[in-house]
C-alpha cells in the first residue's frame, strides 16, 4: 500500500540502484566501442579499432578459442551429470533427498578458490601433476553441474507425472515414455541449464587460476593477468564477447523456463 | 482388487529400481573423487610438514596450526577480511532490499523485465564487472572526471577498501535481492493495507510488518552474502591493488608463490573455523532478536 508521492521516490531510489547494477557493464562495452584509449565524456567517437586489436592478439584470440572450447566439454558433461541426477533426486530418491540436494549444491556453497586449491594439491597428490586440459574440465564440471541440477530441478518439481503414468498404461516401456514424454517436457530445463553452465564455465575464474597452466590458459586468465598492468580497451572487447552471451542466455532462460522459477517461489 | 494391483508392478519393479539408481551414479562419483576428497585430503596436507625442496614431507606435524595461531599477522589478515566482509553485507542489504520490495511487488510482466535486469550482471563474469569497475574508479576514470567538471576534487576511489567496497556491493546486490524478493512476495499484501488504514505511516508500516515478516529472507541473504564475500579472490586483488589483503588472497599467495601447500591449507581451515562461528553467533543472535516478543 503505497500513496504516489511514496512510489515517486521508491521508483527514484530503485532506479537509481539499476543505473548502479548496469553501470560497470554498460562502461565495458561503451570502452569497447570507444575510439579513444581512454573512456571519456563525451565519448571520442565509435570505432571498431579495438575489436581488430583483440583479433590481432595472439595470446586473447588462443585463450578464447581454449574457453570456448573448455566450455563446450563441460557443458556436455555437467549437463548429463546434472539432469540424470536431477531425475533421480526429484523421483526416487526418498529420504536422502535433502542430504543429496545439499550435496549437488555444495560446489557452490564453498568457496571456489578453496576447491581450486584442493583440486591442485589432490591432483598432485594423486600423481596427475599436469592435468592440464581434464583438470580444468573436472574443476569445471564441479560449479557447472550445480547449476544445472537446481534448473532442472525447478522444472521437474512442477512436472505432471500422470502423464507418465498415463504412457506407462497404454503400454510404453520405460524408455519410450522417457524419450517420448518425460524428455521432451523438462526439455526446457534442461536446455537452459546446459546454457547457464556454458556461461559458467566461460566466465569461471576461481578454479582457472589454480588449475591453468602453459597452453591451457582460459580466457578470464588472460585477461586477469593483462589487467593487473594495463586498462587498455582491447580488455573491454572480450568483456562485451561476454556480456552479449549473458544476455543471450538471459533471454533463452527467461523465455524457456521463466527466470522467476528459479529463484522465487519454485519449491 | 487392490492386492492385484498393488502386486503386478511391485513384481515388475525390482529390476527396475537397479537400473533407475543408475542415474544418480555419475554425479555421486564425480562428488566424491572430485569434491569430498580433494577437501579430506586438503584437511590432511594441512597436517603435514612444509618442505623447501618439496610441496611437503609426509611427516605429521601440528605446527602450521599453532605457528598461524600465534602470529598476530594471521589475525590482523582475519580481522580485515571479516571487516570487509560485514560492511559489504550492510550495504549490500540497504542497498538490496528497495529492489527487492519493487521486484516482489510490481505486476507480473515487469517482474519478468526486472529479473532480467537483476540477474544479467549476475551472467557477466566477475572480471568483466570488476573491469567495468576499474574503468568507471580509476584517477582518470569517468567518475573522477565526472567530479572534476564540477569543480571538485578527485577522489581515490580505487587500490583501496573503498573500491572493494564498491566492487563487492555490486557483485552481490542480486543474491540479497533474489533471497528478500522471496519472502517479500510471499507477505499478503492486504497486512500492509490493513496497517496503513489504521493510520500507520510508511515508515512504521515497513519497520513494524514488512521487515520483521521478511526476516527469513535477510536472514538468508546476509548470510549468503558474508560467506561469499569473505571468499571473494578476484575484486579485491584488481580493486585493492597491494594495499588491501585478505585471507583468499593470501591463501592462494602462499600456494602458489611459496609454494607452501601445508601452511596455506591451515590457514584457510582456520578462516573457515573462524566464518563458521561468525556466521554461528549471528544466526543465534538473529533467532533471539526475532522472537516474537
Amino acid at each position: 500500500m503505497i500513496r504516489p508521492r511514496e512510489r515517486l521516490w521508491m521508483n527514484l531510489a530503485v532506479g537509481l540502484i539499476y543505473v548502479f547494477l548496469l553501470a560497470p557493464v554498460v562502461v565495458v562495452v561503451l570502452a569497447a566501442l570507444n575510439s579513444g584509449a581512454y573512456l571519456r565524456f563525451p565519448p571520442e567517437g565509435l570505432s571498431f579499432r579495438w575489436f581488430v586489436a583483440f583479433a590481432h592478439s595472439r595470446s586473447f584470440v588462443r585463450s578464447l578459442r581454449f574457453s570456448l572450447e573448455l566450455a563446450t566439454v563441460v557443458t556436455v558433461t555437467s549437463t548429463i551429470v546434472g539432469a540424470m541426477a536431477s531425475l533421480w533426486v526429484v523421483r526416487f530418491s526418498g529420504r536422502l533427498r535433502n542430504t543429496l540436494r545439499i550435496l549437488m549444491i555444495a560446489p557452490l556453497a564453498v568457496p571456489g578458490i578453496l576447491t581450486g586449491i584442493a583440486l591442485l594439491i589432490f591432483f598432485y597428490a594423486v600423481g596427475w601433476e599436469k592435468a592440464g586440459l581434464a583438470g580444468l574440465i573436472v574443476g569445471h564440471t564441479l560449479i557447472c553441474v550445480p547449476y544445472v541440477f537446481l534448473i532442472t530441478t525447478a522444472v521437474l518439481i512442477r512436472f505432471d507425472r500422470t502423464l507418465e503414468e498415463a504412457a506407462r498404461n497404454l503400454g510404453a516401456g520405460p524408455f519410450k515414455t522417457f524419450w517420448r514424454i518425460t524428455l521432451p517436457l523438462i526439455k526446457g530445463g534442461v536446455i537452459s541449464g546446459a546454457v547457464f553452465a556454458f556461461v559458467t564455465s566461460y566466465d569461471e575464474f576461481n578454479i582457472s587460476l589454480l588449475l591453468s597452466g602453459v597452453g591451457t590458459t582460459p580466457l578470464p586468465i588472460e585477461l586477469f593477468d593483462y589487467l593487473r598492468f594495463s586498462f587498455d580497451p582491447t580488455a573491454a572487447v572480450a568483456g562485451t564477447i561476454s556480456i552479449g552471451m549473458a544476455l543471450v542466455v538471459v533471454l533463452i532462460t527467461q523465455r524457456l523456463v521463466g527466470l522467476e522459477s528459479l529463484y522465487l517461489g519454485g519449491d | 482388487m487392490t492386492v492385484t494391483h498393488a502386486g503386478a508392478p511391485a513384481a515388475r519393479a525390482v529390476p527396475r529400481d537397479v537400473g533407475r539408481h543408475l542415474l544418480i551414479i555419475p554425479a555421486l562419483a564425480v562428488l566424491t573423487v572430485f569434491f569430498v576428497l580433494p577437501y579430506l585430503n586438503l584437511a590432511l596436507i594441512s597436517l603435514m610438514t612444509p618442505s623447501h625442496r618439496a610441496p611437503y614431507l609426509r611427516i605429521l606435524t601440528l605446527g602450521n596450526y599453532t605457528g598461524l595461531l600465534r602470529d598476530p599477522f594471521t589475525w590482523q589478515v582475519i580481522w580485515h577480511t571479516l571487516w570487509i566482509g560485514a560492511a559489504t553485507t550492510v550495504v549490500c542489504l540497504v542497498v538490496s532490499y528497495p529492489l527487492a520490495y519493487h521486484l516482489a511487488r510490481a505486476s507480473r510482466r515487469l517482474r519478468g523485465v526486472f529479473m532480467v535486469l537483476v540477474i544479467s550482471p549476475l551472467l557477466v563474469g566477475v572480471l568483466i564487472r570488476t573491469y567495468g569497475w576499474m574503468i568507471l574508479l580509476q584517477d582518470t576514470g569517468l567518475i573522477n572526471q565526472l567530479l572534476r567538471a564540477f569543480g571538485l576534487r578527485g577522489a581515490p576511489l580505487m587500490y583501496n577498501n573503498t573500491g572493494v567496497l564498491i566492487g563487492l556491493v555490486h557483485v552481490f546486490v542480486p543474491f540479497m535481492v533474489l533471497s528478500i524478493a522471496g519472502t517479500i512476495q510471499s507477505i499478503d499484501p492486504e497486512l500492509e493495507f490493513a496497517s496503513r488504514s489504521l493510520g500507520a505511516g510508511a515508515w512504521r508500516t515497513f519497520w513494524r510488518v514488512v521487515l520483521p515478516l521478511s526476516l527469513p529472507g535477510v536472514l538468508a541473504g546476509t548470510i549468503l552474502v558474508f560467506v561469499l564475500t569473505v571468499s571473494s579472490y578476484v575484486i579485491p586483488s584488481l580493486l585493492g591493488g597491494f594495499t588491501v589483503l585478505t585471507v583468499p588472497l593470501l591463501v592462494v599467495r602462499t600456494v602458489t608463490e611459496l609454494f607452501n601447500w601445508p601452511g596455506g591449507s591451515a590457514f584457510a581451515i582456520i578462516f573457515f573455523l573462524v566464518t563458521l562461528v561468525v556466521v554461528g553467533s549471528y544466526v543465534r543472535a538473529m533467532s533471539r532478536a526475532s522472537r516474537p516478543l
